[in-house]
Parts: structure tokens; C-alpha cells; sequence
């Protein structure tokens, strides 16, 4: 019986959601077949906890999922990799201090250039990224969460959430400006 | 030019339809009055929009084959794509209005016979309608640009139908608000006509195209039809001419969108 509730769960929380689980770990782990084997990691641990879902967001809760068992095939897979999470309260609460705007650069980079970069470009932007800066990016860019729901899902203040996105969005602003040159 | 870390924060909460209306309106006339503050906008805006325009991966056949092995036998195949939490949404909502319908075997409904889903459903939408006329405002996102209006309901529950401001035709878009038909988000714009308030709730729903129809319930004139891939219900306390006037105008607009 708990089978049958766990897998009528699973189709009705955890599978709509798996699409967008699926495009947040492609950009989290660089490329779409390691995002695979993240996704259906992920799927067997939603699987086992679906009947603890206690009735939020099932989006947001799906990608919590995915985004933590990332993380672990991270530690597994890619040990290496790892090592800049130790940056995280640097990149946060790093000022600006005598610069004002290190993050957008001299200028403002023109819209214009920004308009005429193709798809590899962005793609090799968002992967240029710090992991803190991509995920909250795709997170809302691509996943479209709020900054509620992000800050809620990592579980940091909804400050931190505007600080990081916004940074992000800087960097990538000025990456494809200046590639596009 | 450099604009401050404060300001380009904020510049993305607005972008992001995350600013309350008071500051968004605030940050907007100063982003008329400052070329920098446009000019980061402006790049602001392109960049996000060029994230958007990524193509998302699809489920290889063989994962696809596993997830659903993972999930049993289903009464019907599983269908996993890009939202198809929207999709089904519809056909959801339909179902569950007709099972109402089935089991409140009431007098209204024998009367009302056949009791289709739609006619469930425009009493649902009437509601919201009439509840959002009591709140303090009709609207969550207050804005006359489509280009704040979508991309905040998008933000909030990924769907967001066009959204065009019909002002020159009398009926000025005030602003979105998320409304919820028996348990599903659903997004509703909101349009003004003198005094009256037009609620436009946008249902995702099959590609195919629909004339509108009329009809009235809860003491209100509700128009629906289908077309650009939404079933849409326009509620108000308008005449019905006028109404269908705003129907006319509004399916005008939408279909000179590229």
C-alpha cells in the first residue's frame, strides 16, 4: 500500500517537476549526461521521501532534491570540483569598497553587444560562473523561482538572494559584452 | 558609466517584478530621468533575455523510460516535458469541475443541465473576480507594461500570457495578480474601463482558436474563448457590448504579436 501511495505521489509531485530539475542540473553539472544520472538520483531519493512531502511548493522541493544530489555527485564524481564552496562567505560579503562596481567593469556593458551573442556564448558565460552565482541564476532565470522560494531553498536571506543574483547577472552582463567584441 | 551596487540591485528586483509598486514606480522615473540607470537596464534586460533564449535539455528516451519505470504503472503514460504541470493543468481543472458538478447534485445544477466544466468554471472565475474587487487592490504587480506584468507572473507560477496594454482603446492595463482555481495558480491580468474593472484570467490550454462566447453569471457579463494556446475568461461588471468590445480589442492585440 505504502508503494502504491509513494509511487501515485511520485507521479503526481515529483514527475511534473523533473523537467525542470533536469535543466537545473544540466547547468549545475556542465553537460546534459552527467545531468542524467544527477536527475535520476535525484528521482529514487524523491521517490523514497514523497510521502514526507509535506504539501509546499513541490516545485521548489523537487529542485532542492535535485540541487543537494548534485552536490553529493559532486563529492563523488568530481572530489576537485568542490573546493571553491570554501569562497561562499567571501563572495557575500566581499565589499565594494574603494571600487564602487568591480562586477559590471569601467562601463556599463552595451545592451546592443549583449543582444548579438548566440547561444554557445551564453552557454559559456553561465558556465564561467561561480557554482553560488550559476545556481541562483538558473534558479530564477531558468527555473523561474522567486526570491522567495530561492531564498527558502538555500536556506539564506532573501538579501543574500538579491546580493548573489544580481552579482551574477553582472558578471555574465560584462562576460558577453566583452566576448562579443 | 558606473551606476552603484544598490541601484543595479534594485534594477534586477524590478526586472525581476520583485519590487513593491511604490519603489518599482519610484525606480522607474529615475530610470527616465538617468541615462546610466537605462543604459544598465537596458543590459540588464538583454542578458536576461538572452539566458531565456537558451534551449533547455530534454529527457533522453532511456531516462525517460527509467523515471517511468520508477514511478510504476500509471493509469495513463506519465508524460514528462517541459511543464507538463501546465498542461495538464487544464484538463485537471476541467475533470475536478465536473466531479463537483456530478456531486453536487444540487437543484441549480439539474436546472443548469448539461452542466459543462466551463460553466463550473465561470462561476470560479467570477468569484476571484468579485473577491479581488474587495481587497485593498486588484492586483499583486502593479504595472500598464506587459514587459513587468509577464515576467512577474512568469517569476511566480511560469506562465504568462500576453499581456498587452490596450490604453489607446480605453482599457488601460492596471497590473497581474496570481489567482487560484480550485488549487491551481492561475494568472489573471486586470484592465480598467472608466470606473469598471476587467478581470482577464488566462488559462493555458489547447493550440486551438475559439469565437468568444457570452455569458453571464453571479450577476456578472463573463466572455471566453480560446486562442494563442490560452482559454481565456474576461470578467466584469461592464455592459456586454463593452465587454465584448474589450474582448475584441484585446484578441486584436494578441494577434498582431509576432
Amino acid at each position: 500500500m505504502d508503494d502504491d501511495r509513494s509511487a501515485e505521489l511520485f507521479r503526481s509531485v515529483v514527475m511534473p517537476h523533473l523537467a525542470d530539475g533536469l535543466a537545473l542540473a544540466r547547468w549545475l553539472a556542465g553537460n546534459v549526461t552527467d545531468a542524467e544520472d544527477i536527475v535520476q538520483d535525484a528521482a529514487i531519493k524523491a521517490l523514497r521521501a514523497v510521502t514526507r512531502f509535506d504539501g509546499g511548493n513541490p516545485r521548489a522541493w523537487v529542485l532542492a532534491i535535485v540541487r543537494n544530489t548534485a552536490f553529493s555527485w559532486f563529492a563523488k564524481h568530481r572530489p576537485k570540483a568542490l573546493v571553491m564552496v570554501g569562497g561562499l562567505a567571501e563572495i557575500d560579503e566581499a565589499t565594494y569598497g574603494d571600487e564602487p562596481q568591480p562586477d559590471l567593469g569601467p562601463e556599463t556593458p552595451e545592451a546592443t553587444l549583449i543582444r548579438r551573442a548566440d547561444a554557445s556564448m551564453v552557454e559559456a558565460a553561465i558556465a564561467e560562473l561561480p557554482l553560488p552565482f550559476r545556481e541562483i541564476l538558473v534558479f530564477r532565470d531558468i527555473n523561474g523561482l522567486s526570491y522567495r522560494e530561492i531564498a527558502d531553498l538555500l536556506n539564506v536571506p532573501m538579501g543574500t538572494v538579491m546580493s548573489r543574483l544580481s552579482r551574477a547577472r553582472a558578471r555574465l552582463a560584462t562576460r558577453l559584452a566583452e566576448k562579443d567584441k | 558609466m558606473k551606476i552603484s551596487e544598490r541601484d543595479w540591485e534594485q534594477l534586477n528586483a524590478l526586472s525581476d517584478g520583485e519590487l513593491d509598486a511604490l519603489s518599482a514606480q519610484l525606480l522607474r522615473r529615475r530610470i527616465a530621468e538617468s541615462p546610466e540607470l537605462k543604459a544598465a537596464f537596458e543590459t540588464l534586460e538583454s542578458s536576461r533575455e538572452a539566458v531565456r533564449r537558451l534551449e533547455q535539455p530534454e529527457f533522453s528516451d532511456e531516462l525517460r523510460r527509467r523515471l517511468e519505470a520508477l514511478a510504476g504503472p500509471a493509469p495513463t503514460t506519465a508524460q514528462i516535458q517541459a511543464k507538463p504541470d501546465l498542461l495538464s493543468m487544464w484538463r485537471q481543472l476541467a475533470a475536478s469541475v465536473a466531479a463537483t458538478a456530478v456531486i453536487a447534485s444540487t437543484v441549480t445544477y439539474m436546472v443548469m443541465a448539461p452542466a459543462t466544466a466551463s460553466a463550473g468554471i465561470d462561476d470560479l472565475v467570477t468569484s476571484s473576480h468579485r473577491r479581488s474587487l474587495l481587497a485593498a487592490t486588484p492586483v499583486d504587480v502593479q504595472s500598464s507594461d506587459r514587459h513587468t506584468v509577464k515576467p512577474w507572473l512568469d517569476a511566480r507560477i511560469g506562465i504568462s500570457p500576453p499581456a498587452p496594454d490596450l490604453k489607446d482603446k480605453q482599457f488601460p492595463l492596471i497590473g497581474g495578480r496570481v489567482d487560484v482555481i480550485e488549487k491551481e495558480a492561475v494568472p489573471s491580468l486586470v484592465y480598467r474601463h472608466n470606473e469598471h474593472t476587467i478581470t482577464l484570467m488566462a488559462i493555458p490550454g489547447a493550440a486551438g482558436t475559439s469565437s468568444p462566447v457570452l455569458v453571464a453569471s453571479g450577476g456578472y457579463n463573463v466572455v471566453r474563448w480560446d486562442g494563442n494556446g490560452f482559454n481565456y475568461w474576461a470578467v466584469s461588471d461592464l455592459e456586454s457590448q463593452e465587454l465584448r468590445d474589450f474582448v475584441n480589442d484585446f484578441r486584436d492585440a494578441t494577434s498582431a504579436q509576432p
